[in-house]
């Protein structure tokens, strides 16, 4: 008390200012006292607050507090959306961090008071979290939120900071020692923060700290803003404890009291101490600092001297455009050009245009391949600056629509690169920046009801199944999550007390922040150091640092981000270039009309982003002709469109079959081609997420501000009532300006739909011209393409079989896996492609590398063993023996049958190698003699071989499994795929088939499978009404055979709508005659199931 | 003998397992959950070893996983073997699934080698046990004979009758090498170059010519004894001797090895074939045979004798290390000394429910912070009470409703009266609010936050007397608060 004294804060009388009430605020509440909450833990402080930053600013606002602060626990993770909450309903936000040491130094509130100490303060963080040990998972780190701190970091970065000890369970001399220490070293900044716990003795507590050495201030310590939360409370503690509620005990809080108080509620209770509640609005007034203070600058470029920004970003990009248009720049590009950089200069965005410009230069140096896209990618300037490779003149997309001037948003610009290749580029950028400068981006993991279903079952104790059950349910939307309808089918009572209790809690937890993980590619870049802004800490994956906020933090923030992320079609589309001699997709001629024949077909297996089984539908209906058309296909199969109900009229009117129309307002409400520039490329069909978008803008009136909230919203998965209130909004606005209900339900539907998936025009300009270009190596270069892609898995939907089937139905030759021919890669032989060991699953790449090194590679290896002695029979299997392989390797090569080029089959060269003594792999024996042993094995029939070939390789050559059983079902009267597509609409009738892929897509209705055979494949329906009777064939089958009646649509599309399915696995068997007998049940290990097909990819 | 399934039968006799529901065991392997073991109701859905959990559920979502629980697994088949003693002292677990009985010379009592397995098998059958019992002239025969089914001859069985690791098997597959026949067939030495010595051993062990020596387990150590009756017996008084007997010999044995049994079953063999029984535990472990005859006799009465009883078991289930000397724990019929006799007289008589000890337990709830547990052995607390909110020495029983004047909202009383005395509040501490425990949700209240919580304040009278009391609800709320009185300190 005395030192609280001298410090002069008990003398000083309250503020005579009014509340700093924000933007004009009125508020009815007018408190008698005025109060500020200090000790405030937000979900943010991961498992331990219960109610978000919203709920808090929006709860503070009601009480009427003079001001909230924000201390989450060794973290700062919660402050931008607390800052932007708190602006929103016109509450001071004081923002700091709750320290936790160590050592025994108690826990302190920690508040910047200007921006330089938020500098220390988050630097402090930083230096914290990156002590803790790489994978530490010690109660220690958990108990710290990973950041370990000692007491002289604070006293390093302690200047500035107003300190609030925490006081623990006990007062003890050690706390009292503690606070002496504080007092000295924080003289008039350290403070003691006093709670009334509720725990029976908080008088005699309250008396004791007011003997303390530093001032009391009062807070009460909140974890929620609601006592109702309470519950909410403690189920996360035990998710955080890993124990069931009725074994958490004494864990838990004993009442609810830790919520956010009014101020005059905590006058009453701290009555006896008035001067430690008006502290608090003393400490507000000290903190000067506001996180609008963080204003952001680009990261400096190199420029040559005497020259700015803007006109260094102006030369680069006219010598651009002077290579890019060789034969002259177009005038109305030319226009383009000068235009954009009028904006850029306008808005100040030069030096964002050059850092990325910069990451792709290198990446180009490098000759890793790259495609931007986003709202600023898709410009005539980034088409000089090769950040793209879309020419602006094909797509005709508005620059100002993307970078406006009124919305202050900083461009957004996402560079893909080579997957295989993008972490090169990722320690670029660190090398480039620093690591003080350049950090990743954080993703806040949000609880979606899935795992909050299945972590609050298991605290509550429901059983595992019922838990189970209830999570599988997670797929149904908004209000029919869980409804008593849904429980009653899965069993469950839905009037059962911990039923009700579990899935009431679920549903507060969806959208609650679970912890922090790193973004896929999202790079920050400053000018100055980037851990004076937000701390950054150590990604589990090493040699990555990432920072404690998201992209929406950032955006709020107006900080620059780069997303750098991987593609795998680029590393694709790469090797396909290497194979080619192409440099850069520049040089795949334009517009090519073979290539749009061939998408009109469906023949797109292997070609980007077209290539699901719905994408292949869809082609020969939308019949793309033109670039812009791929725009379309790109976006149009996506949960937007569909559940906005938009696809089917733009495919009517794209068909002509529908008149195109605008939607318009009523005359007295505006202009009827109000909507012309938003959807008249789209034939007045809203398609992509700016349109919508701008719907909401041009429509229904809603601010730019608020149409960003209504995307945010959709994003995050909560907020109920906030949806809702939009939903109202943007209806009624439309309706109310002379637009139909339908309509405007129907965009409002389609921004829904958005939220998960968005996918703007923007993008997919830049994802078409993927498609494209990989079209184009399909059509031209199918060896090429399908040695690219072999070469680049695992990626897209289909399995290598798949690949080289389609690859030899467009004519390509394609050659067996051989150990005298063969790469670790497939490689292109005279224009046949011949199969790399990387196909031999087991086989290392390193083995693959030794082969190529030491053993003869040849060209032509059958006609070449007949003449060259060295190679055949036993002296070429010898040679192969001394590389040294390790037994193991030659097992692989022979089982799948890679040694024929020495003249021995597959059973043989197995027989062989099973034969070497391990002896032979010794230099010693390496010289000596190996004998060729002729026993009595049983021959191998070819459809053995086949299935060896697809246990081995995955595929065959020789032929497919179908062709074996052939027989047996044309005397079942089973057609095959090729004959089953010549009927006629409506045919009865069954085929039989591997199963390839297998769907479920999200409402459950309809399972679609793909079965193949010898002669194709066909595509099967299967309505959920049979899915219950025929379950069993339908999930677990690997040989399928369908009966049904065949559906073709008016493009030629041939679908099977099943009417009964039958397993037909087990004449797998019948391939190779092999019976089957429960054998000799494993040991300790797990020796792979043997299986015959790759795993079907089935997507649930 | 092979007991196909054994983990789904073993978990499907304690449980309830129904066909639409099948039982299946599941395994985390590199944190993907696979099935270890599908019984026969999983394998008519469609399921099988090895898949994924979710590919499982996606081919039957009913399906009922359980951990696999491999030593639990062979733990039961131990029992199992023991209990196949009845027909031969030689038998063996042969983990994971299968047993081996030496039935050379035990034919004796059956009239065939055939009725000896009719009977085994009916017996295993009708306790829910599926089983496929064969008899061969080697262990390797009858183990391939007993997997391949009836009427099999060896040469044509697939290499997977060989015992053999899944590895090896896969490689001699993949040379065509299929069934014992193909096998024989291959130059030995050549064989036995490619695969180790196993295949060559296993084939000649089946076929006879090479001697395979099975390890049978130590002599019984299962604490089981048994009295088989010339005539069957009915009297409880001739139940009571054996009884007496029984407990003898198998407390000499426990002495033996410085053990005590803690959980006892005698079982009754009738005529009928049925078997009743009788379990009694105690709480530390005994091997008292006169304490050990007075507990099973007290429930004696418990059982009927039908038309008689053929065979008397005696078994102790739970067996723990005793070495200090026993001497004596029950001295005479009717005295006892130290506290674990009692404890035990009065489980066993009053049920071992209703004889606990009072213990702490962790909750904030005042009375649900005491917990009724086994009275024996006495553990330590696993928590002491804050000294910053103490607890009355006496807790009532249910909380007294009192009058109170006291100032709003939470300030302690200043009077009240307690069974008609009023008492006048000199000192008082508090409050201390304690909410009730949400997830037991028994009550219906709207909001329980507020409605169910307790404010708790210790109070001094003018007398120097102390009470704990508490005031249920807050001001301002639904429903008015009203006054309890909880304790007493001393």
């Amino acid at each position: 008390m005395k030192e609280g004294e001298r410090i002069g804060l008990l003398a000083r009388p309250p503020p005579p200012s009014p509340l700093p009430q924000g933007e004009g605020e009125d508020h009815s509440v007018v408190p008698s006292v005025r109060y500020a909450e200090l000790q405030v833990a937000s979900a943010f402080s991961f498992l331990r607050g219960a109610s978000s930053p919203e709920e808090l600013a929006a709860t503070a606002s009601v009480l009427g507090l003079s001001a909230i602060g924000i201390t989450d626990l060794n973290s700062v993770a919660g402050v931008v959306r607390m800052w932007d909450a708190a602006k929103e309903v016109g509450v001071r936000l004081v923002v700091g961090a709750r320290l936790s040491f160590r050592d025994d130094t108690p826990d302190l509130l920690c508040y910047p008071r200007d921006r330089a100490a938020w500098g220390r303060l988050t630097r402090l963080l930083t230096v914290g979290k990156g002590r803790v040990p790489h994978g530490d998972t010690s109660e220690a780190a958990k108990a710290t939120n990973r950041c370990f701190l000692h007491y002289a970091d604070l006293l390093e970065h302690g200047e500035g900071q107003i300190l609030l000890a925490v006081a623990p369970d006990r007062l003890d001399d050690s706390f009292r020692t503690n606070l002496q220490r504080l007092a000295a070293d924080f003289r008039g900044w350290a403070f003691l923060a006093a709670n009334r716990r509720y725990r029976g003795d908080d008088a005699r507590r309250l008396r004791a700290m007011a003997e303390l050495p530093l001032p009391m201030v009062a807070t009460n310590d909140v974890l929620y803003h609601l006592p109702d939360r309470r519950p909410l409370q403690d189920v996360m503690t035990c998710i955080r404890l890993g124990c069931r509620i009725d074994q958490a005990g004494l864990a838990l809080q004993p009442n609810a009291e830790r919520y956010l108080k009014s101020p005059k509620e905590m006058e009453r209770l701290f009555r006896s101490y008035p001067e430690a509640v008006l502290r608090t609005q003393d400490i507000v007034e000290r903190c000067g600092f506001s996180l609008a203070e963080l204003a952001y600058e680009y990261p400096d470029e190199p420029i040559p001297r005497g020259l700015t920004p803007d006109e260094h970003l102006a030369n680069l990009t006219w010598q651009g455009a002077a290579i890019r248009y060789p034969d002259g720049i177009p005038p109305k590009v030319h226009d383009t050009i000068e235009k954009e950089l009028r904006i850029i200069a306008q808005l100040n965005y030069a030096p964002y245009f050059l850092t990325v410009h910069d990451i792709v230069r290198y990446a180009v140096e490098e000759g890793i391949l790259c495609q931007g896209r986003g709202s600023a990618a898709n410009s005539a300037v980034c088409y000089c600056l090769h950040i793209t490779a879309v020419d602006p003149a094909q797509i005709n997309l508005l620059f100002e629509r993307f970078v406006s001037s009124e919305r202050r948003e900083p461009p957004d610009i996402d560079v893909d690169f080579e997957h295989e290749r993008r972490e090169e580029v990722i320690q670029y950028i660190y090398k480039r920046y620093g690591r003080d400068r350049a950090g990743i981006a954080a993703t806040v993991i949000h609880y979606r009801p899935k795992r909050a279903i299945r972590e609050v079952g298991k605290v509550m104790g429901l059983s595992e199944d019922a838990t189970a059950a209830l999570s599988a349910q997670s797929w149904h939307a908004g209000e029919g999550l869980w409804s008593d309808d849904c429980l009653k089918e899965i069993g469950l009572d839905p009037t059962s007390f911990v039923v009700c209790r579990s899935i009431e809690l679920a549903r507060q937890l969806v959208g609650l922040p679970r912890h922090l993980s790193q973004h896929v590619g999202g790079f920050v870049l400053t000018r100055g150091r980037l851990d004076e802004t937000v701390p950054i800490g150590r990604a589990a994956m090493d040699k990555r640092t990432f920072i404690e906020w998201d992209k929406d933090d950032i955006d709020r923030l107006g900080i620059m981000k780069v997303d750098v992320l991987a593609l795998g079609m680029l590393t694709c589309i790469k090797k396909a270039f290497a194979l080619l001699g192409i440099k850069n997709m520049a040089e795949v001629p334009t517009e090519d009309p073979a290539v749009y024949d061939m998408l009109c077909r469906g023949d797109s297996i292997g070609v980007f982003q077209v290539e699901s089984r719905a994408q292949i539908n869809m082609l020969p209906r939308l019949r793309p002709r033109v670039f812009y058309d791929l725009v379309i296909e790109v976006a149009i199969v996506r949960p937007g469109p569909i559940q906005g109900d938009m696809v089917h009229p733009y495919l009517r009117r794209r068909q002509g079959v529908e008149e195109v129309s605008l939607p318009s307002p009523a005359p007295e409400h505006g202009l009827a081609n109000e909507l012309e520039q938003v959807l008249g490329r789209t034939l007045g069909v809203p398609l992509f997420q700016e349109q919508a978008m701008r719907i909401a803008i041009d429509a229904a009136k809603f601010t730019p501000e608020e149409a960003n909230q209504l995307r945010r919203s959709m994003a995050t998965f909560r907020n109920a009532g906030t949806i809702h209130r939009f939903f109202e909004k943007m209806v009624e606005g439309m309706v109310a300006r002379g637009y139909t209900r339908d309509f405007a339900e129907r965009c409002f539907h389609q921004i829904e739909g958005f939220g998960t998936y968005g996918f703007p025009e923007s993008h997919a300009a830049s994802f078409a011209l993927l498609v494209y270009v990989s079209a184009w190596l399909k059509c031209h270069h199918p060896a090429a393409f399908a040695c690219a892609l072999l070469n680049s898995q695992p990626m897209g939907f289909y399995a290598p079989a798949q690949i080289v089937r389609d690859a030899r139905e467009h004519g390509v030759e394609v050659r067996e896996i051989d150990v005298a021919a063969s790469e670790w890669d497939c490689t292109l032989e005279d224009g046949a492609l011949r199969l790399g060991f990387r196909l031999i699953s087991g086989f290392s790449q390193e083995w693959a590398e030794q082969l190529q090194s030491s053993f003869p590679r040849k060209r032509e290896p059958r006609a070449m063993i007949a003449l060259d002695s060295p190679f055949r029979g036993n002296d070429g299997f010898a040679a192969l023996v001394r590389i040294g392989l390790p037994r193991a390797a030659l097992v692989l090569l022979a089982e799948a049958d890679a040694l024929r080029s020495l003249k021995l089959d597959r059973r043989a060269a197995l027989w062989q190698v099973r034969g070497l003594s391990d002896m032979a792999e010794l230099p010693l024996f390496a010289h000596q003699p190996i004998a060729i042993h002729h026993v009595p094995l049983p021959v191998m029939t070819k459809g053995e071989h086949v299935i060896t070939d697809y246990q081995t390789a995955g595929l065959s050559l020789k032929s497919h499994p179908m062709r074996f059983l052939r027989a047996l079902f044309t005397a079942e009267g089973v057609l095959s795929c090729a004959e089953a597509a010549v009927q006629t609409d409506g045919t009865r009738l069954s085929v039989a088939g591997v199963v390839l892929v297998r769907q479920r897509p999200g409402n459950g209705n309809v399972v679609f499978c793909t079965i193949e055979d010898e002669t194709g494949i066909a595509n099967v329906v299967v309505w959920s009404s049979l899915l219950e009777r025929f379950r069993r064939a339908i999930m677990g089958s690997s040989l399928l055979l369908v009966t049904g009646r065949l559906q073709r649509s008016p493009e030629g599309i041939i679908h099977v709508i099943a009417e009964r399915l039958h397993d037909r696995s087990a004449m797998m068997g019948r391939i190779a005659e092999a019976t089957e007998v429960p054998s000799k049940p494993r040991s300790p290990g797990h020796p792979r199931q043997e299986r015959i097909f790759p795993r079907s990819r089935d997507f649930h | 003998m092979w007991l196909p399934h054994w983990p789904i039968t073993r978990l499907s006799r304690n449980g309830s397992a129904s066909p639409d529901r099948p039982l299946v065991t599941i395994e985390a392997i590199r944190g993907v959950r696979h099935l270890v073991a599908v019984g026969e109701a999983g394998e008519a859905q469609g399921l099988a070893p090895g898949q994924t959990l979710t590919a499982a559920r996606a081919v039957c979502p009913a399906l009922v996983p359980v951990d696999a629980d491999p030593v639990a697994d062979e733990a039961a088949l131990g029992r199992l073997a023991a209990w196949c003693e009845r027909y031969t002292p030689m038998v063996a677990p042969d983990p994971p699934d299968g047993l081996w009985l030496d039935i050379t010379g035990c034919t004796a009592v059956f009239a065939s080698e055939a009725e000896l397995v009719g009977d085994l098998a009916a017996r295993l059958e009708r306790n829910g046990i599926p089983c496929r019992v064969a008899v061969g002239g080697t262990p390797g025969a009858a183990w391939a004979l007993a997997r391949a089914g009836e009427g099999a001859t060896l040469t044509d069985l697939p290499i997977t009758c060989l015992r053999l690791d899944a590895g090896v098997v896969t490689g001699l597959r993949r040379l065509g090498l299929r069934t014992v026949k193909d096998l024989v067939r291959i130059p030995r030495a050549q064989i036995t170059a490619r695969f180790g010595a196993m295949p060559v051993l296993r084939l000649d062990q089946a076929l006879g010519e090479v001697e395979e020596a099975i390890d049978w387990p130590r002599p019984p150590i299962e604490w089981h004894e048994r009295l088989a009756f010339a005539e069957p017996i009915g009297t409880p008084e001739d139940l009571a001797r054996a009884l007496a007997r029984l407990a003898e010999r198998l407390c000499v044995r426990l002495g033996e090895q410085d053990k005590g049994g803690q959980r006892f079953v005698a079982r009754f063999f009738r005529v009928d074939e049925v078997v009743p029984g009788i379990a009694v535990s105690t709480a530390l472990p005994v091997r008292d045979p006169a304490y050990l005859t007075k507990l099973l006799c007290e429930k004696l009465d418990t059982i009927d004798p039908g038309f008689g009883i053929e065979v008397i078991a005696l078994e102790a289930e739970v067996v723990a290390r005793l070495t200090a000397p026993q001497t004596q724990l029950m001295a005479g019929a009717d005295a006892s000394d130290g506290v674990a006799g009692v404890v035990d007289t009065l489980s066993n008589r009053l049920g071992a429910d209703r004889v606990s000890r009072v213990a702490p337990y962790e909750s904030h709830v005042p009375e649900r912070s005491v917990r009724r547990v086994p009275p024996l052995p006495v553990k330590q607390p696993s928590w002491v009470n804050d000294p910053a909110s103490p607890r009355p020495i006496r807790l009532l029983r249910r909380p007294e409703e009192i009058d109170v004047i006291a100032p709003i909202p939470d300030d302690p009383p200043i009077r009240f009266s307690w069974r008609g005395v009023a008492h006048r509040v000199r000192a008082a501490a508090g409050p201390e609010r304690i909410a009730s425990e949400w997830w037991l949700g028994k009550r219906t209240v709207r909001r329980p936050e507020t409605d169910l919580i307790r404010d708790y304040y210790r109070v001094e009278d003018s007398d120097g007397a102390r009470f704990w009391i508490f005031r249920a609800g807050l001001h301002g709320q639904e429903r008015m608060p009203r006054w309890y009185l909880h304790g007493l300190f001393g």
